[in-house]
């Protein structure tokens, strides 16, 4: 049944428009980002826009932009299940719940795939074009790069599954961005104010808040510490400094988005 | 030893916080039987059937499929695979083809895309299955609904007003291809409000009012059951009215416009003639039809007085 989920979400992906509406601005973005720097790099001595330097703007905290938009995608390919009333057609023939939910929730990965792809793709591109192969020794990617990708797909997954809770609650387009778009741009801020009114001793536990750990993920620098980079400094720029803590807590946030918007789903009559 | 039933709901039950949408409904299908669903708009057609497919959860009571029991989820599971169905509107995905929509579907189902021109075939999509759905006329889409239930082949098609949106050409297809799927040995469930379509198409009837069954037989007990009479002659409608209730042989009367409506239990006109010369009464006029499915689903949901409709004029 997987590879029946696959060939349908595959082609009901690929086939819509918004795909490729979405990865096109996306790709747009990052030509005119990463172009941008290659070209001031040509004009300007003093700038450079060479591999394996550039990684830190190519997977860095812009890269954030991409999450915006896959998330924005993801939200719109699942809760149009429910306005066009294909998840009960599903259902009717032949999906279980659960079936159907998996298959929903292979877009995920999928797509971050895809969306960080295409990142490392466009910017590896226009750095490795602006890179003097014959002057450079260091190896143009390695451990440290394929560290910090994960950590953006870890990021993807998460801020993702924020959307499949949201498009799960709501089971409508608009509703469900709008509750994600508040959540990520002011919903957390607004709840670690309030929650910090309850005093010092829950200070510790904001540094968990979801947008917040997975926005660290993002942070190329941290990827390098302990080695290149002072912890302390490091301390006050992310929300959690240690990797393995880092990588369970979004996992645990990833793993509880999704139980909830299965856990929705089966609960509610299609 | 009976037969194993395909579906048979036991005291089911779907209520919506205050609203009893289906009301502990209890009814049998039996295999090969083309079974009409009837029920004014609201009565809980759509919420029984949701229930049966397993997209609405019942409050109470339960049902089986192919004998396997809703509480069972493996057993139910594996009698779904043996459905095919559509319920309500046709629901696919809009921007997708007419031949991707089945592709979806038959990928669900285990189909090939030789099934998939098969059923584009037999609805009369063939030419228009690289249409986008959107792009579809409501006709098409109940096509193309039906050809994604029939994708399957499977051994009870469930089907929610099919008519819907069709032409009487579509619709003398429609009901061409039920009663192909029957000879082929489907069970087929139909529910529709189009209930000339059901008499002629369906075997088995039952009627739902306000989430309860009441009234549930074969088509041929229920129709036969009584006869229709119009009477007209006399000084008053209502004086042949108030004779006609007192027949022995009539089941009910009323009146419309000039003219006397009899549900008689046999076809004994020249009693009925006798009966009221006695009385000084004679008859200018005496037509008789049979009782059709919508005298019956008049009198089961309280919708008003059938009509006379197709009066066979005989005196």
């Amino acid at each position: 049944m997987i590879g029946a989920l696959v060939r349908n979400e595959t082609r009901k992906t690929l086939k819509r428009l918004a795909t490729w509406v979405t990865l096109g601005f996306f790709t747009f973005v990052l030509v005119m980002s990463f172009g941008g720097e290659y070209f001031d790099a040509r004009r300007e001595p003093d700038e450079t826009f060479a591999l394996p330097s550039a990684w830190s703007e190519i997977l860095g905290e812009q890269s954030f932009v991409g999450l915006v938009f896959g998330s924005v995608l993801l939200v719109l390919l699942i809760s149009s299940e429910f306005s066009w009333r294909t998840a009960r057609q599903n259902v009717i023939d032949g999906l279980t719940k659960e079936q159907w939910f998996v298959g929903k929730t292979l877009l995920l990965p999928a797509l971050a795939i895809l969306f960080v792809g295409v990142q490392v793709v466009i910017g590896g591109g226009f750095a490795l074009a602006g890179t003097d192969l014959s002057a450079t020794s260091e190896p143009l990617m390695g451990g440290l790069q394929w560290k910090a990708i994960g950590g953006l797909l870890l990021a993807w997954m998460a801020l993702g599954s924020m959307g499949v809770a949201a498009a799960m609650a709501t089971r409508s387009p608009g509703p469900a961005m709008a509750v994600w778009f508040s959540y990520v741009a002011l919903g957390e801020n607004l709840l670690r104010a309030g929650l910090s009114q309850l005093g010092e001793w829950i200070e510790p536990a904001l540094r968990f808040l979801p947008f917040a750990l997975a926005r660290t993920l993002t942070v190329y620098q941290r990827w390098q510490l302990p080695a290149e980079g002072p912890i302390e400094e490091m301390a006050s720029r992310v929300a959690v400094v240690d990797t393995g803590t880092l990588v369970l807590a979004n996992l645990a946030w990833i793993a509880f988005f999704l139980l909830v918007s299965f856990l929705w789903f089966r609960r509610r009559d299609l | 030893m009976t037969t194993e039933s395909v579906i048979e709901t036991y005291d089911l039950a779907k209520h919506f916080r205050k609203i009893r949408a289906v009301d502990g409904i209890s009814f049998r299908v039996e295999p090969g039987q083309i079974f009409g669903f009837l029920g004014p708009n609201g009565s809980g057609k759509t919420t029984t059937i949701g229930m049966l497919l397993g997209i609405i959860t019942p409050t109470a009571g339960s049902f089986s499929l192919f004998g396997g029991r809703s509480e069972h989820a493996s057993e139910i599971h594996a009698a779904r695979q043996r459905i095919g169905a559509t319920l309500e509107s046709p629901n696919f995905y809009p921007y997708l083809s007419g031949r991707d929509n089945l592709r979806i579907v038959a990928n669900v189902k285990g189909k090939t895309e030789k099934d998939i021109d098969h059923v584009l075939a037999v609805v009369g999509l063939s030419r228009r299955q690289k249409t986008r759905f959107k792009a579809f006329s409501l006709g098409m889409k109940q096509r193309l609904a039906l050809a994604a239930t029939i994708l399957g082949d499977p051994e009870l098609v469930i089907l929610d007003e099919p008519a819907n949106g069709l032409d009487p050409e579509g619709m003398r297809e429609i009901r061409h291809i039920i009663a192909e799927l029957s000879e082929l040995g489907k069970t087929i469930f139909l529910s529709s409000h189009l209930l000339g379509e059901v008499e002629r198409t369906c075997t088995h009837v039952a009627i739902i009012k306000e989430g309860k069954i009441v009234r549930q037989a074969s088509v041929k007990e229920i129709t036969s059951e009584t006869t229709i009479a119009g009477l007209r002659g006399g000084e008053s409608p209502e004086t042949l009215k108030h004779f006609m209730e007192v027949y022995p042989g009539a089941v009910s009367a009323r009146v419309e416009e000039d003219t006397v409506i009899v549900e008689l239990a046999d076809a004994d006109l020249s009693t009925l003639n006798r009966f009221v010369a006695d009385r000084g009464v004679y008859l200018s006029h005496l037509a008789l039809r049979q009782r059709t499915l919508e005298d019956v689903f008049m009198e089961a949901t309280g919708g008003g007085e059938g009509g006379m409709g197709e009066i066979a004029e005989i005196a």
